[in-house]
Order: C-alpha cells, then sequence, then structure tokens
C-alpha cells in the first residue's frame, strides 16, 4: 500500500509540478506582473526545491493535511466533508437502486436466455447506452422537470429530507445511465455460471430453478459480482460531474472540475490521493469479501 | 437473513427516503431570487477579483464610492464617504470624510456594542489589500500609487510577520472620520478603485477572529447580511436585510433614459427593498434558463442557443414571452474581443501583413455566426460608452466581407512580401478551448484562406494559453478584455509598450508614438483635452492594427414583471439593494407560466 502512495504521490507531483502551467498566471488573472507572479510563487512554496515540493506532497498524503485551496482559500478537508454528502445523497441511491434492479434483470434474463425476454432485453440495453449521457440529462430535465414539473428542475437544500425532492430526477438519470451497462456485466456473468455442471448436477436432483438461480448461479455469481461492485463504491463520492454541474448539486464532482478548471493543485492533489486510496482499501475490502461468499478462498 | 429480505428491506428503506420529503417553510417577506453562472470564491474583498465573487462581496461590505445606480455615461458617486473627496492642486492628496454613524452587522468578533465604521478601517482594509502574505488579488490596483504602500510591502515581504501598526506616509486617518490618501504620481483613475470591491472596509477585529477562515465570516456595513452568518461553499447563498444598515435612500435623480422606463418611482425609499436574496449558483445555461421560465428566478441573461427562439427577429422579443409579462432588455458592454498578434516576432512588424489580416477577416459575418448579429463590430481598441471612443468612425483596415476588401488584402498581402501567401510561413492561431472558441477560430482560419494566408488552429485549457502568451510561445491568439472601470485608459493600457506581458499588453505591441501619449494622458484628470489624446491613441490603434479587432459585445437580458428597478450594468456590485419584486404581481404571473 505505502509503495502504491508513493507512486502515486510522485505520478501527482510530475504531472502538477513540472508539467502543468503556472498556476499564480489563473490565479493572478488578467493584471499578473512579474513581481507579483514571483511573490506569490514563493507565498505558494513553488520557488522551494522539487525533492522539498515533492516531501510535501508525500507528507500530505500520509497525514491528510491537505492545506487550503489556492482559489477558493477553502480548507481542503472543509470542502471534501461539505462536497462528499451532497455527492452521496445522489450516488448512493443511485448505485444501490441500479446494482439491485440490474442484477434482478440480469437474472430473470439469463433465466430466459435466448428467448425474446432476453433479446428484448439486450436491445433496451444497447438502446439505452447508445444515447449520450448528455441527452438524457437535458431531455429529463426539460421533459420530466420543466413540462411535466415532477420533480425540481436544479437545486439543492442541506439536510434530510430537504434535499430529497432535488436528487430525485439525478438519481433516476444515472439509473438508467447505468442499467444497460450492468445488465449485459451481470447476464454474462450469470450466464457463464449457468452453463457449469453444477448447475446441470442440482437439476438432476430435481432442485427448483428458483433454488437453482437463488442458491446456486447468484452466489457462484458473487465473486465476480463483488469485484465490480465494491470497486465502484469509492468512486461514488466523486460524485458525477456531469449531472452535479447540470442539477446545481454542490458535489466533490463540481469542486473538481473547477479545481481543474483554475489550476488549483492542492484540490486536485487531495482528490487525488484520496481516489488512490479509497481504491486501495476498497481492493482489500473486494478480497475479504471474497472469503465470506466463496469459502474456497482464504486470506494469508 | 435472505438475500430477498435484505433487497426488500433496501427497497423500503429507499422508497420511505423518497416519499418522507417535506417543504421548507415558506418566507413570508418579499425575496429577489438570483441566477449566477459561476462559483463564488469566497466573501474576502481583497480576493474577490471576478464578477460573481465581487458582487457577493458587495451584497455585504461597501467603500467609499460607487456607480450611481441611474446615472449614464456611469458616475461615481459617495457611498461610505460623506462627499466626494477634495483634491490638492497637484492631483496627488485625496481627503475623504467618511459618514458618521455607520454600523457594522452584528458578530460575535465585535461584541454587544454595536461597532461604528470609522478612517481607520479603511486604513485597515488598504493595508490588507497591500499585504504580502496574503496575496490579494487586487494589488495590481494600488501598486505603486500610493505614498510608501509600496515600500511597507516590500519591507514584510521579507520579515515573517506583517506589522498594520506601522504607518504608512500615504494612507492616514486623519481623525476618526477624516480619511487622507497620498499619491506617489497621478493617477486620475484611483476615485475609480475606491468603488472596487478590492478596496472595501472590513472590521480588523473580524479579520483577527476568523484568521484564516475571515472568508466566509463576511460582516460589513453593508445592506445585506448573510443568512446565518456564514458564507458555505454550495450552490445556494441567502442574504437577509442587514437590520444595522444605515439609512441609504432610492436615488431621485436619473439619466433621461431611465426616467422615461419610470424607475424614479421608488424615489426616497429606504434600501433595501427587499427582505431576503438568494443567490443560486447554477453554471449549465439550461437549467438556469428553465428556472427562470419556472419563474424560480427574476432575471436572466439569454443564453445563445436559445437566442433565436426568444429574439427571432433579432430585434423583438418573440410574442409568447410578452404575453406571461416578461421584458427585454438590451445594453451595451463595455468590452472589446480581438485576435491579437505576437509583436514580438519579425513577421508582425510588418503593418503591411496585419492590415491584410484584418481587411480579410469579415467582421459581419463573424457577428451573424458567433454573436446573433448583436454585437457592435469594433473599428478600434476603445468600446462605446467611454470617452475616448469616437462615434462614427470607420477603421480603413476593418474587413467587411466586400469583394473589395479581399482585393485590398490581396494588394497589401502582396506589398508586404507574400503575393497569395506566399513565403509567408504557417500561423498558429491560440484560443481557449471551449467549443464558441474553436468555432471562431476555425472562422479566422477560413477568412485567412482567402488570400492564402494559411492558419493552424490550436485550442488549449485556459492556463496553457495564458502560460504561452506570457512565455511569448505564440504567434496569434484570440481573446477578450472587460472593462475594470469606465474609463479608456483600461483599454488603451492594454497597447502600452512597457505594459508587456505578463502585463496587461499580451501582444507587447509597442509603439513610441502611442507610449508617448498613453504616458500623458494616464496622469491627466478627466477632460477635453485628455479625451482628444484618448481619441488620438485610439486612431493609431486602429490603423496600425496591433490586432484584429472582433466586437463589443452587447448585454440581452430578460426580466419577469414583477421585478422592478432592475437596470443592466457592466458595474453592478451592490445594485441587489435597488430591486424590488411586487409580490401581488408574482402571484398572478406565476399562474401563467
Amino acid at each position: 500500500m505505502i509503495p502504491v502512495l508513493l507512486g502515486v504521490c510522485f505520478i501527482i507531483f510530475i504531472l502538477f509540478s513540472v508539467l502543468s502551467p503556472d498556476p499564480t498566471l489563473i490565479m493572478l488573472g488578467k493584471h499578473a506582473s512579474k513581481t507579483q507572479m514571483m511573490e506569490l510563487r514563493a507565498e505558494l512554496g513553488l520557488d522551494r526545491p522539487w525533492f522539498i515540493q515533492y516531501f510535501d506532497i508525500v507528507r500530505s498524503t500520509f497525514t491528510f493535511e491537505f492545506g487550503r485551496s489556492w482559489s477558493t482559500k477553502q480548507e481542503i478537508s472543509e470542502m471534501i466533508k461539505n462536497g462528499a454528502i451532497p455527492s452521496l445523497t445522489v450516488t448512493l441511491p443511485a448505485f444501490i437502486l441500479s446494482s439491485i434492479l440490474s442484477i434482478s434483470i440480469s437474472l430473470v434474463v439469463s433465466f430466459y436466455r435466448g428467448k425474446m425476454i432476453d433479446k428484448a432485453t439486450v436491445f433496451v440495453c444497447v438502446a439505452l447506452m447508445s444515447v449520450s449521457s448528455l441527452a438524457y440529462i437535458l431531455y429529463g430535465q426539460m421533459f420530466f422537470a420543466f413540462q411535466l414539473g415532477w420533480f425540481e428542475i436544479s437545486g439543492y437544500e442541506e439536510g434530510f429530507p430537504n434535499f430529497v425532492p432535488y436528487v430525485l430526477l439525478p438519481i433516476l438519470i444515472w439509473v438508467v445511465l447505468s442499467i444497460g451497462p450492468d445488465v449485459r456485466f451481470y447476464r454474462t456473468i450469470m450466464l457463464d455460471e449457468i452453463y457449469q455442471d453444477y448447475v446441470r448436477t442440482a437439476r438432476a436432483k430435481g432442485l427448483s430453478e428458483k433454488a437453482i438461480m437463488f442458491k446456486h448461479v447468484l452466489k457462484n455469481a458473487m465473486v465476480s459480482i463483488i469485484t465490480y461492485v465494491v470497486i465502484r463504491i469509492p468512486f461514488l463520492i466523486l460524485g458525477s460531474l456531469l449531472i452535479e454541474s447540470f442539477f446545481s448539486i454542490p458535489g466533490l464532482g463540481g469542486i473538481i472540475l473547477n479545481a481543474i478548471n483554475s489550476s488549483d493543485f492542492p484540490v486536485i492533489r487531495a482528490m487525488t490521493v484520496m481516489s488512490a486510496l479509497a481504491y486501495i482499501l476498497f481492493s482489500v475490502l473486494t478480497d475479504v469479501l471474497y472469503t465470506v461468499v466463496d469459502p474456497r478462498v482464504r486470506l494469508r | 437473513m435472505k438475500l430477498t429480505n435484505v433487497i426488500g428491506l433496501c427497497l423500503i428503506a429507499i422508497s420511505v427516503m423518497f416519499t418522507s420529503c417535506t417543504k421548507t417553510e415558506e418566507f413570508k417577506g418579499s425575496s429577489l431570487s438570483l441566477a449566477v453562472s459561476s462559483q463564488v470564491k469566497g466573501m474576502d474583498p481583497i480576493y474577490a477579483n471576478d464578477r460573481y465573487s465581487s458582487n457577493e462581496v458587495a451584497r455585504v461590505y461597501e467603500g467609499l464610492l460607487e456607480y450611481h445606480y441611474l446615472k449614464r455615461p456611469y458616475t461615481l458617486v459617495p457611498n461610505l464617504a460623506e462627499s466626494m473627496p477634495t483634491v490638492s492642486k497637484d492631483g496627488l492628496t485625496y481627503t475623504f470624510k467618511i459618514k458618521k454613524g455607520v454600523m457594522f452587522q452584528k458578530d460575535e468578533a465585535l461584541g454587544e456594542t454595536p461597532r461604528e465604521l470609522i478612517a481607520e478601517d479603511f486604513v485597515y482594509s488598504i493595508k490588507r489589500l497591500a499585504d504580502p502574505k496574503l496575496q490579494g488579488l487586487g494589488w495590481w490596483l494600488l501598486d505603486g500609487k500610493i505614498t510608501g504602500l509600496n515600500e511597507w510591502r516590500k519591507k514584510y515581504s521579507e520579515l515573517p510577520e506583517v506589522d498594520y501598526s506601522e504607518t504608512i506616509e500615504g494612507l492616514k486617518a486623519i481623525d476618526r472620520y477624516t480619511l487622507q490618501f497620498q499619491l506617489a504620481k497621478p493617477f486620475p483613475q484611483f476615485l475609480y478603485a475606491l468603488a472596487m470591491p478590492f478596496t472595501f472596509a472590513v472590521a480588523r477585529e473580524v479579520v483577527e477572529k476568523y484568521g484564516k477562515e475571515f472568508l466566509n465570516h463576511p460582516v460589513g456595513t453593508g445592506p445585506f447580511a448573510i443568512k446565518d452568518g456564514r458564507f458555505k461553499q454550495t450552490k445556494k447563498i441567502e442574504y437577509l436585510k442587514s437590520t444595522s444598515f444605515r439609512e441609504k435612500k432610492y436615488p431621485c435623480e436619473a439619466s433621461e433614459e431611465f426616467k422615461k422606463e419610470r424607475l424614479l418611482e421608488d424615489c426616497g425609499k429606504r434600501l433595501p427593498l427587499v427582505d431576503r436574496l438568494t443567490v443560486n449558483i447554477i453554471e449549465e445555461d439550461q437549467p438556469r434558463w428553465l428556472n427562470f421560465q419556472k419563474g424560480k428566478v427574476d432575471y436572466v441573461s439569454i443564453p445563445k442557443d436559445n437566442f433565436d427562439q426568444v429574439i427571432p427577429d433579432a430585434k423583438n422579443l418573440a410574442p409568447d414571452y410578452i404575453e406571461k409579462g416578461i421584458q427585454l432588455i438590451r445594453s451595451p458592454s463595455i468590452d472589446v474581443t480581438y485576435t491579437a498578434f505576437n509583436h514580438d516576432l519579425k513577421l508582425f512588424k510588418n503593418v503591411k501583413l496585419r492590415r491584410a489580416m484584418s481587411l480579410a477577416y469579415d467582421i459581419n459575418t463573424a457577428n451573424k455566426l458567433f454573436n446573433n448579429n448583436q454585437a457592435i463590430p469594433a473599428q478600434s481598441v476603445v468600446p462605446p460608452g467611454i470617452a475616448g471612443h469616437i462615434e462614427g468612425y470607420v477603421n480603413p483596415y476593418r474587413g467587411t466581407g466586400t469583394t473589395e476588401n479581399i482585393k485590398q488584402a490581396k494588394k497589401l498581402l502582396a506589398e508586404a512580401g507574400y503575393p497569395e501567401g506566399k513565403g509567408l510561413e504557417e500561423i498558429t492561431y491560440d484560443c481557449p478551448n471551449s467549443t464558441a472558441s474553436r468555432q471562431i477560430g476555425e472562422y479566422f482560419k477560413k477568412q485567412m484562406a482567402q488570400i492564402g494566408v494559411k492558419i493552424k488552429v490550436l485550442q488549449n485549457p485556459w492556463p496553457e494559453l495564458q502560460k504561452k502568451i506570457t512565455t511569448r510561445n505564440i504567434m496569434a491568439y484570440g481573446i477578450a478584455w472587460g472593462a475594470d472601470y469606465p474609463d479608456a485608459e483600461n483599454f488603451l493600457q492594454l497597447l502600452y509598450g512597457p505594459n508587456r506581458a505578463p502585463g496587461a499588453n499580451g501582444s507587447g505591441y509597442d509603439n513610441p508614438e502611442l507610449n508617448r501619449l498613453y504616458k500623458t494622458a494616464s496622469i491627466m484628470q478627466d477632460s477635453p483635452e485628455r479625451t482628444a489624446l484618448y481619441e488620438k491613441m485610439n486612431r493609431i490603434a486602429a490603423e496600425q492594427v496591433p490586432w484584429v479587432y472582433g466586437v463589443h459585445r452587447q448585454n440581452f437580458v430578460l426580466r419577469h414583471s414583477w421585478l422592478k428597478n432592475f437596470v443592466n450594468s457592466d458595474f453592478d456590485a451592490g445594485s441587489a439593494q435597488y430591486l424590488s419584486i411586487d409580490k401581488v404581481k408574482k402571484e398572478e404571473m406565476l399562474k401563467k407560466l
């Protein structure tokens, strides 16, 4: 884990301290002068030797002291805390819903594999995937929120249940966006299992199709499902750039976008470190969960 | 627990979460709702270097001066100053009397007793702007202007801590209500600086109590106070009418154009005219536009993609909007768009080449394509509405798409040494990476191809483009400039040689005659003589074609009929206090939306 984090720090350093343009130009805007740029570089510590700047990145990675945003001057840990909750209010319910729906649909279509319902579902999934995510957002907002008035057009209120009316449409759009690829993925996993010998054995023993699907097929497919599902969890916290932007949700997606646009290196660094850390932790969690669903797997 | 039960429980939990939503309590007073298209950085005046942040700062904080809300051309009037300053004969000493009895908003940092604004608060606030440790983004405004301020800044940039108690020769509180500035050299635009949020008054106790978190705890003397006393980094900022706001009245004088629009009906009423102000940060055009149409936002700029739908004949509002009581307000923006050449390159020192390229660029078609034919083709650098702009002047090298233009351009190109573009290297055109910028770049390429000039369009993220300009690693680039204050000097400085990049003169244009005139005019007070110099420079800038000029853009704003006193302005910091809402009309009109 530590070598991976050190590697991440090195990549961040190369990308943002060596290759990226001078952030003082962005911060000072159209009135930047040579003297002020130099003063600001000194104030931000950008004039220090490269190894000290690299060490700073490493230190903040392990201490979680990310400092303040260069652009907004806000405490980064506070920004993450404030942004993570709105992001999660959209992505978490959407993720749970889409996962449950996709797994359920996959179970049904794999049960009826090759039949009309299976073909129709695959067709719908491909059709859903063929439409751009922007189109779902634009038409969803225009039709369901503006014309029919079923949802709020955009906005966000803090606290439960105030935020609920504002997140319904974004959740719905997220679910529609996810269902296509998810169903196709889960269906493939289920079909791989359905043609296994143990399924034939179960049938020969006279087990019901329901028992075969839920007790055997689903359980054996869980290793792949867990890998796919758990590894996506850390990214939920980062929200969705497009959905948050169109629905004015004050989540981390928007914070990342603004940080990139303004070369706000400390924010980008914090987000990258947090994502890398979460990715590593959830990868470990995935391995632990394998032992739960598959008794043959043991942790050493 | 069985999997089916788990799934069932999850579904129930989610459905309960969705169905248990309740409505928030309705606000009883009059409420103004605005939409802005960009993130607000924070509420510290010294960092308010973009329009969105400075507008938010100006709702809570105030400065010595402000622009008269209902007068055009833009006119400075006293705000926290009792009257306009007395200026010494040499134009170097400005003495202000500040209003008595102006109170800061309540905050625990100020204790229980109301805290009065005093002259020392301005001394402190301006020192903060100059503080090298804080790196305020408005320092350029005062850099080299106030006697002793640069020395003070330099001294403390080398020391670990800044001493605010040290007296600065050119910045003094003579007594509790008298403030004096001593300028290092004549700077007639100094008064504009005092109407900009960078120089607005903050209370030292509040800054010291909150430290780095001061930007989230705005406590000013202004018409609105932030709700709950704290700025949160969300997409909605709520303000309430400040209970400690002094007795400031709606103006009773106006320019003729505003009198005709009956904008004096609220004359003498106490400001602000609304009880609550909500600022919604909606970055995308569509949701901002839909929220306006639903009546959730009181006014909005027309998104480019909806322009034809809203103003089908490019003049009048479509009938269905008129039926809903929506009104169109158009006003020129004090700005200029242009394609700059890098004058460090020998290639662009050739004036005939620059003129040929300018003539080949059809501005009329560009205006139709990119500005719905509503912008004003720029003839030179100074935009209409400010002294120095020459009304009716036509730049002889301004291309308008005629065959004569192309013929003349080809002739000039040949005279420049590149007949039909032969021998001329490919010119790179750098632009920001938005779709519109790319389209403008492609259009430029097509126009230049008519005379044989080859262009390669390169898109860059904004920081990259800035870097290329600063490091002079660029040939030509498309950009725009908006006014910081309504003075031609703010535009002419873009062509002043000593201002070369990383200063405002990104193209590095250096014309000794123009430099000489600029140096003379920049220290002159507003006068017919100064205007004559500005006009002379404007003509030189037109005929020497340091840039291929683009347009001066126009603002198109729609407002609902219930919103009163709305005036579109390029300097709209503090304008929300003049707006009012007709609640009865709003209820009635909302039924039609």
